[in-house]
């Protein structure tokens, strides 16, 4: 006994020492680390991120969030103004369109030089779109940004012409994004392809300094630059100097980590902590909307009886979608009535005409359709089919919240609606091959061809499996024409065709709610809601400063 | 003895390869993979999946793929993520050490915990004993996820003591995790060294009570409490397996990087390589911790000893 | 002593509870009935979730979903791992040899790639979970029933037993089993707090299926987002859970007095 004892005894000194031992050899480690983690530069700020994905190259991986910091770290051919989204000149001055809408001629600007000293000329670009459309590169968005690109002329060392297949007026946009920033030849050449993304070299304010993966990415100023597009401050007197990027993936994690002083700068803060962090004199609060397809739940037009059309209409007349937007949103997000958020262009503002909340409405219109409660049981039947509807909910973006409230409203009128959660993107295309009659999904962007990739009748994610030839050539005429009037009245046919058709349920346009800390001013972000604009970011110096 | 450790390597390697097995079978089960969920997001068309597919080797049947994986395997190639491409012992490399460095500091901090708590529990004072029972129950029956929770809310935001989050070279950033992933173990340890004290404590009365003649099942507690003892020992390394798994909580929790970043993300995205890399490289570490758990074990009781009569 | 026939008392009335439960509910737990996070009040004692749902009722209602699954979780892993365990603890040799790397290779993958399986071939939910949980609890049950028949191999009176002409199974029911029976037992009931918290960790993870269907373990995990709001929120769920908990693990205490 006396020995079991002594014995226990004997294992937790040894137990104590080890982690003495562990504790004094990891002070050691640090003092002698010295690398720029452990003695941060004045302006130093922690910027939070809030998806970890999968990859960190813009040319390659699809992820927005991989755009908050590679953003400032490369420039783009073209951009868009924060406020009009006018496409505005960045790494080329001018450029000309042909009149057949097949060749793009870019005159770039002269002097501009990457982080590593190379020259940015028409040859840089050239081996950009090499790499871009080069099989082996197995681009996820930036190969489908260029949509029908076949080829590329360079007539001078200051001047690259693309060349389409056919007409394609998206272009402008997706050479005006990340995903198609310019990367140094010599660093593209010098890493595979795997490695380039923790070795970036471009020509934006920032440049990288390090890349854990997983684990944080810093960038320091490029105190050489001077030829951003209009929009970035010229003679900023406090630009910050240095900014590491952290992962916060767990939504809880991410208001504490502001309050605390881990953070200077959260995105994607979940809205009822938003409104503490609105109340602290240290901290502040900036709502952004993103544009692009709302947070919608698509309706599955060939799954009975979502095939009637009465029936869609009837369930998103008796969706309170102010009710949702109240509780789960607070007062952060405005409701959103059609397939696009009323931020992105050729938004129709008519949409708000369609299906306002009428829930006695929507009981009559079930009613008139022979929906009867036959056995009592609080559920419609017809013909003996009761109306028992699934809906697949991812689990991120407050869906699941959501998608309770709708089940819980639609209970009322005598329908009843079971939720399958998908952990991950991948559950969620596995689930949709499956029976579903409603499914979330939506997507980010500034120019509405993003709509293609839902509606057009052969397009992958057409999760209302919809087939209408209208709408099909509407939306492939939108991205062929080069006339904006056109443009506009094509997008809103096919917005009014959508929500006539009631191939969607519209609930809030998103919102990004960023939080930062008085030590930073001038937080800002781009015409595209999620990247922040760093170059005009100010150090102002009271608040909490994290370690 | 020599015999008795190259028995052990053996059997090593045969977990790992049946483990690797296991877990190739169960993913070739699971529908879609890593490229097709990649590729349908950014509105590629079936053909361009089909071809990346292929060109990854992803339509070679079972049988084919199994043998390349097990041929890397046997040289030491872990294979290449579907989704970064880059090399899985690479990738698990780099994140390898902070989440070792977790479980390690927090199964010490549950050794020690564990063990006052048991003492304290079976020796202490009128006062101390239900004190540490009370406390023990406590300790058991908290989530990680929300014990982590609420020691963020109360030392980082209300009392701004230690920060939620931060760089692993930075020390006051280890303190909430490790503590909080070793105190959730640290309850089912000091339970169950706190019985096999209670047992060794009945266990002199025993022995008095044998020497005047009582019953063979007398004789037969001590033999429990031989058991015991070998299960307690048991339990404890494998509470060492859990603690690895609860890593990934706590780095979700306290936004560390480490091997459970690793494997949530793997597991969202169906990157089979890095899966079956990081269940390869969990039947190594397993191996080798239970091992040295069955050393410590015959170590206690000659009985575990093998051969076995 | 007394510890554990309270404690026992405690998981008889929360069985009680979970059984009749969904009757004493005031309201619909799917239902919206009032003010999103709404503090306590006396038409909602433990006040309303984000939904607007009552507390109360939900946490009537997810006792028997919560419990199911921890049990569901148990007799899984339990089961197999007795049967397994016992008899090649006692048996020992190759079989011994071969059951002990199938246990370590079962264990060497990860739970969570268990549960991800599981979910992904038959959906999520909390049976799913169940079956995942209960998956991964085979490995750990059969170590311990396997020591424990191990240690008691070398009895004198399973000596006796052999030279008296006894068969392995009688061995194995008579003198294996109730000699094992205290470690067994305190081990099942750790097992079994494990499977709750695992089952929790579980849906906090976002494995649960239907979101809206009350459960102990997810709304926890959903408490923890209106944490700062509605800290009330937590309270019930919270109670219940580590109620439950406490009192399982309380009552599988091995008896203090061996004599």
């Amino acid at each position: 006994m006396l020995r079991f004892v002594r014995r226990m005894a004997l294992i937790s000194c040894s137990m104590a020492l080890l982690l003495a031992c562990v504790g004094a050899l990891f002070v050691a480690a640090l003092l002698q680390r010295g690398t720029a983690a452990a003695q941060p530069a004045p302006t130093r700020i922690v910027y939070g991120l809030t998806l970890l994905p999968s990859g960190f190259d813009p040319h390659i991986n699809a992820s927005s969030e991989l755009g908050i910091p590679l953003r400032s770290v490369y420039d783009t051919l073209v951009y868009r103004d924060p406020n009009t989204k006018d496409f505005v000149p960045g790494l080329a001055e001018r450029w000309e369109i042909s009149p057949d809408g097949l060749t793009y001629t870019f005159y770039l600007k002269q002097g501009v030089r990457f982080h590593d000293g190379e020259v940015f000329d028409a040859f840089a670009v050239a081996k950009n779109l090499d790499r871009i459309t080069a099989p082996e590169t197995r681009s996820q968005k930036a190969l489908f940004l260029l949509g029908p690109f076949e080829r590329y002329i360079v007539p001078d060392a200051n001047t690259i012409q693309l060349v389409l297949r056919a007409p394609f007026t998206p272009l402008l946009d997706g050479l005006a994004q990340v995903y198609l920033g310019m990367a140094s030849p010599k660093a593209l050449a010098e890493y595979d392809r795997d490695r380039y993304q923790l070795h970036q070299v471009g020509t934006g304010p920032y440049q990288m300094v390090d890349y854990i993966p997983g684990d944080y990415m810093l960038l320091r100023r490029n105190p050489a630059y001077t030829w951003g597009p209009s929009f970035y401050q010229k003679d900023n007197p406090a630009p910050v100097e240095e900014i590491e990027f952290r992962f916060f993936t767990d939504p809880a994690t991410r208001a504490p980590a502001l309050e605390s002083g881990a953070a200077q700068i959260m995105g994607e803060i979940p809205a009822l902590d938003a409104i503490a962090i609105a109340r602290r004199p240290d901290l502040r609060l900036v709502t952004q909307a993103i544009p692009g397809l709302p947070l919608q739940f698509l309706l599955n037009t060939t799954q009975p009886p979502l095939d009637r059309g009465e029936v869609r209409r009837a369930l998103l007349a008796a969706t309170d979608r102010q009710g949702i937007v109240d509780a789960v949103f607070q007062q952060f997000s405005p409701v959103a009535y059609g397939p696009l958020s009323a931020s992105s262009p050729f938004y129709e503002p008519r949409v708000r005409d369609f299906y306002p909340y009428n829930r006695d409405q929507a009981k009559k219109v079930l009613a008139d359709l022979n929906y009867t409660d036959t056995d009592s049981d609080g559920v419609l039947d017809l013909n003996g089919q009761p109306l028992r509807l699934t809906m697949i909910v991812p689990s991120w973006g407050n869906a699941p919240a959501v998608a309770q409230k709708i089940q819980s409203q639609w209970r009322e009128i005598g329908v009843e609606l079971t939720l399958k959660q998908v952990p991950n993107l991948a559950g969620l295309l596995t689930a949709t091959k499956e029976e579903y009659h409603l499914v979330a999904f939506n997507d980010f962007g500034v120019d509405p061809s993003l709509l293609n990739r839902f509606y057009l009748s052969d397009a992958p994610n057409n999760l209302s499996r919809v087939v209408n030839t209208n709408l099909d050539q509407w939306l492939r005429r939108a991205t062929e024409t080069l006339d904006p009037a056109e443009r506009a009245a094509l997008y809103t046919q096919i917005q009014a065709l959508i929500m006539d058709q009631g191939l969607v349920l519209p609930i809030r346009d998103y919102v990004n709610l960023n939080g930062y800390s008085t030590i930073v001013d001038g937080l800002a972000f781009d015409a595209y809601g999620w990247f922040p604009l760093l170059p005009n970011l100010r150090y102002v110096g009271s608040g909490r400063l994290g370690n | 003895m020599s015999g008795w450790v190259a028995r052990r390597i053996v059997t090593a390697g045969l977990t790992v390869w049946v483990a690797v097995s296991l877990a190739f079978i169960v993913l070739r089960l699971l529908p879609g993979d890593a490229i097709s969920a990649q590729l349908a997001l950014s509105g590629a068309t079936e053909g361009q999946i089909a071809e990346r597919r292929a060109a990854l080797g992803l339509d070679e049947p079972p049988l084919t793929q199994y043998l390349t994986m097990i041929g890397g395997l046997l040289q030491g190639d872990l294979g290449w993520s579907l989704v970064t491409g880059r090399p899985v012992s690479q990738m698990i490399a780099e994140q390898v050490w902070p989440t070792v460095g977790l479980a390690a500091a927090a199964l010490m901090v549950a050794v020690l915990v564990g063990i006052g708590l048991a003492l304290g529990a079976v020796f202490g004072g009128p006062f101390v004993r239900p004190v540490a029972a009370l406390i023990t129950l406590i300790l058991m029956a908290s989530p990680i996820y929300w014990t982590g929770t609420l020691a963020i809310y109360l030392f980082s935001v209300a009392l701004g003591w230690l920060p939620s989050a931060g760089s692993i070279t930075d020390v006051r950033a280890w303190v909430l995790p490790v503590a909080v992933l070793g105190l959730s173990v640290a309850g089912g340890l000091s339970r169950v060294i706190g019985s096999e004290l209670t047992h060794l404590r009945g266990a002199d009365f025993v022995c008095t009570a044998y020497a005047k003649g009582l019953p063979r099942r007398v004789v037969a507690v001590r033999h429990v409490l031989r058991a015991g003892l070998g299960g307690a020992v048991t339990l404890i390394t494998l509470q060492a397996g859990y603690l690895l798994g609860g890593a990934v909580v706590t780095e979700t929790l306290f936004v560390r990087r480490g091997l459970g970043g690793v494997l949530l993300g793997a597991v969202n995205t169906q990157d089979y390589p890095v899966i079956q890399g990081l269940v390869v490289f969990n039947a190594i570490v397993y191996s080798v911790v239970t091992t040295f758990g069955d050393l410590v074990g015959a170590a206690i009781d000659p009985r575990l000893r093998e051969p076995q009569a | 002593m007394r510890r554990r026939r309270t404690a026992r008392l405690a998981l008889l009335l929360i069985a009680l509870l979970c059984l009749i439960g969904p009757s004493l509910a005031p309201y619909n737990p799917l239902d919206d009935v009032g003010e999103s996070l709404a503090p306590p009040s006396r038409d909602h004692p433990f006040g309303t979730d984000l939904i607007g749902r009552d507390v109360l009722s939900r946490v009537l209602h997810g006792g028997r979903r919560t419990l199911g699954t921890a049990a569901l979780a148990i007799l899984i892993a339990i089961v197999p791992g007795l049967l397994v365990g016992l008899s090649v603890g006692y048996v020992g040799g190759a079989a011994d040899r071969a059951a002990l790397i199938l246990i370590d290779a079962v264990s060497a993958v990860p739970s969570l790639l268990i549960a991800l399986c599981v979910v992904a071939l038959l959906g999520g939910g909390p049976t799913q979970i169940a079956v995942a949980v209960g998956i991964a609890g085979i490995p750990v049950y059969t170590r311990l029933a396997r020591g424990a028949a191990r240690g008691l191999r070398g009895a004198l009176y399973i000596e006796a037993a052999r030279a008296a002409g006894a068969g392995r199974l009688y061995i194995l029911w008579r003198c294996i089993l109730p000699n094992a029976a205290p470690t067994l037992i305190s081990g099942g009931t750790v097992l079994l707090a494990w499977s709750l918290l695992n089952a929790a960790t579980l849906y906090f993870l976002g494995f649960g299926g239907d979101p809206a269907l009350p459960e102990w373990g997810a709304m926890l995990a959903e408490a923890r987002s209106v944490l700062r709001a509605a800290p009330h929120v937590a309270l019930a769920p919270g109670a219940a859970l580590m109620g439950t908990l406490a009192s399982v693990i309380a009552a599988g205490d091995a008896p203090t007095n061996p004599c």
